[in-house]
């Protein structure tokens, strides 16, 4: 178990500054989830503390040690990428020994991590086969079985399961987790996908245009978001935002989040009409026009099916209303 | 048929005596005369053909093997690495490809360097005209390899040649067969580049044997089509062995991960 320490790091290609000072302690053990927008940097980030890039500026540290110019294979680290980066002419069990083949050990020793690592994954049967004879699902195994023979201090990945079906997605989630607990290493995962984010993070670092935006748990982040952009891009349906002069508010903007929503008939704080609804079976997630406010979503239990055009009164729940100065 | 025809002809015509040959006609061989024509043809001049083979053996296998080496590394360096050189390095190459060799200041530059007349020269000539076109093959095919299995190679530990000798090389298998293939027919039947950097009866390359023989046998046809025969049946063995892997090389369009 290794921490991760990030000081004041910056990276820029060319004129462009794609990393703009990030500062950040990725505690031991700990399992951390960058997020943010597409091109924010989240790879360059992930890759600046692999080893893949150089920094223009700032440290990284890897277990208390300065690792800024070492190379990617002295940093203790191992990657998992987003399209496998299997080797395509190697067996499924070569793919896997294959670092421990460069740093020449024993064969034996090899055989044996090998399998030890298959095994774990449920892939003994298929350590003779090349990449191209398996899933997509038995790649991502292989290619995290060949984080895990190296016994890396942290394990990072790039958008390991984005290739994947939901179905498999939602399975790969959870074997991942397990084997988080199992191996109780650090690891540093980047997704743009919230649902991943929410479920396997201990801590969320939420990226904006190559700057932490804001960095928590993910309760933490759901319930007490630092800003207007946190706030949209954490929780599912997204979270309402308005102009705060719009809801008469003194703040900036207004935030409601849609499950906070309350549809009521008693003295109602808006009304709306519907535009569309969405019925997902456990709820309904009603579409509505409110005048000078806009668009308004609410989440409302799964047996609400109001017909499109009708005039709906709506109140937000006390005490899950966000202000942002 | 259009190219089996041809074949069928110098193999009637190398099996013919001397008498039958003189008539040049496309018909049966009255007496089949294959292993004495051959013996005879093997024995001319001192064994001529057989140190001819030799020689272009060498210049073939070396010449081969420094162009699959050297070209697929400059065009994994070219394709990999950004650089500004890479502008410079691309535009010699497209006048490699395009300019065509001027022979005598080559030779003055050969006898210079002490390398005129020798096998090691008449490789390193090969391989400059072959270099370009090797080049711009691999690395259009290296394009076509995703990075990220560089990277994965690289946190896994290796050294760049062992990214490169353990992980591109060994992808490069489709391209690295049809150039073999292509390059040993070309610089086994090279006629011309042996005639000019490589004078002297101890260096006759196979298309060489050819050219000589063919004052000698002149009126012993029968003899010449024998020596055609031999001399093609080398490069008509290659592609016969790997039509298929051409095929593949030619067509396959690269690694999916
Ligand atoms: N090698 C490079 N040269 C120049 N610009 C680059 C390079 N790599 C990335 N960038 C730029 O840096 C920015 C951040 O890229 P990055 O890949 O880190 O984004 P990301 O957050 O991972 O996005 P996505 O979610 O789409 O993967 C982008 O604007 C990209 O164009
Ligand atoms: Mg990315």
């Amino acid at each position: 178990m290794s921490s991760v320490v990030l000081s004041d790091l910056c990276k820029s290609f060319g004129a462009i500054d794609v990393i703009r000072g990030v500062d950040l302690v990725i505690e031991p053990g700990e399992f951390c989830v960058f997020v943010g927008p597409s091109g924010c940097g989240k790879s360059t980030l992930l890759r600046l503390i692999a080893g893949l890039e150089e920094a223009t500026s700032g440290t990284i540290r890897i277990d208390g040690k300065d690792v800024t110019d070492a190379e990617p294979s002295a940093r203790g680290i191992a990657m998992v990428f987003q399209n496998y980066a299997l080797y395509p002419h190697l067996t499924v069990r070569d793919n896997i020994g294959f670092g421990l083949s460069l740093a020449r050990r024993p064969k034996a020793e090899i055989r044996a991590r090998v399998e030890a690592a298959a095994e774990a994954l449920q892939l003994t049967h298929l350590l003779d086969r090349k990449p191209k004879e398996l899933s997509g699902g038995q790649r991502q195994r292989v290619a995290i079985g060949r984080a895990i023979v190296r016994d890396p201090k942290v394990f990072l990945f790039d958008e390991p399961l984005s290739n994947l079906d939901a179905a498999l997605r939602a399975q790969m989630r959870i074997e991942l987790s397990d084997l988080h607990r199992k191996l109780g290493a650090t690891m540093i995962y980047v997704t743009h996908d919230q649902v991943e984010a929410m479920t396997m993070a201990d801590k969320i670092v939420v990226l904006n245009g190559g700057r932490i935006e804001q960095v928590g748990s993910p309760i933490t982040l759901y319930d007490t978001p630092a800003s207007p952009f946190v706030a949209g891009f954490i929780g599912s349906p997204r979270m309402n935002l308005y102009d705060g002069r719009a809801v008469g508010e003194s703040c900036a903007t207004y935030g409601i989040r849609p499950e906070h929503l309350k549809l009521t008939d008693m003295a109602p704080r808006w009304r709306g009409t519907v535009r569309h609804v969405e019925r997902l079976g456990a709820d309904t997630v009603i579409h509505l026009d409110v005048p000078d406010l806009g668009d308004m979503v609410v989440r409302a239990d799964g047996d609400r099916n109001p017909p499109i055009g009708s005039m709906l009164g709506i109140s937000p729940l006390p005490g899950r209303e966000h202000r942002f100065p | 048929m259009i190219f089996i025809l041809p074949f069928v002809y110098i193999l009637l015509m190398a099996v013919k005596t001397k008498q039958e040959a003189a008539l040049f006609l496309f018909a049966w061989p009255s007496e089949w005369r294959a292993w004495e024509n051959l013996v005879e043809v093997v024995q001319t001049r001192n064994y001529m053909l057989l140190l001819a083979y030799f020689n272009s053996t060498v210049i073939t296998l070396g010449a081969v093997t420094l162009l699959v080496i050297f070209g697929a590394m400059v065009g994994y360096v070219l394709q990999r690495r950004r650089s500004p050189w890479n502008r410079v390095v691309y535009v010699f190459l497209l006048i490699g490809l395009m300019v065509p060799p001027a022979v005598v200041p080559t030779i003055w530059v050969l006898q210079n360097l002490g390398l005129f007349k020798t096998i090691h020269g008449m490789i390193l000539i090969q391989v400059a005209y072959g270099l370009s076109f090797a080049v711009l093959l691999y690395r259009s095919f290296i394009a076509s390899i995703p990075r990220a299995l560089d990277e994965a190679a690289i946190i896994d530990g290796a050294r760049p040649w062992q990214v490169f000798f353990r992980v591109i090389l060994p992808l490069l298998k489709p391209v690295t067969v049809t150039l073999i293939v292509v390059q040993s027919v070309a610089i086994f039947n090279d006629f011309t580049n042996p005639l000019y950097y490589l004078p002297g009866r101890e260096n006759v390359t196979v298309q060489l044997t050819l050219f000589n023989f063919q004052s000698q046998f002149q009126s012993q046809y029968n003899l010449l089509f024998m020596n055609i025969l031999l001399v093609t049946i080398p490069p008509l063995l290659v592609f016969v062995f790997c039509n298929r892997q051409i095929v593949a090389g030619m067509t396959s369009g690269g690694v999916k991960g």
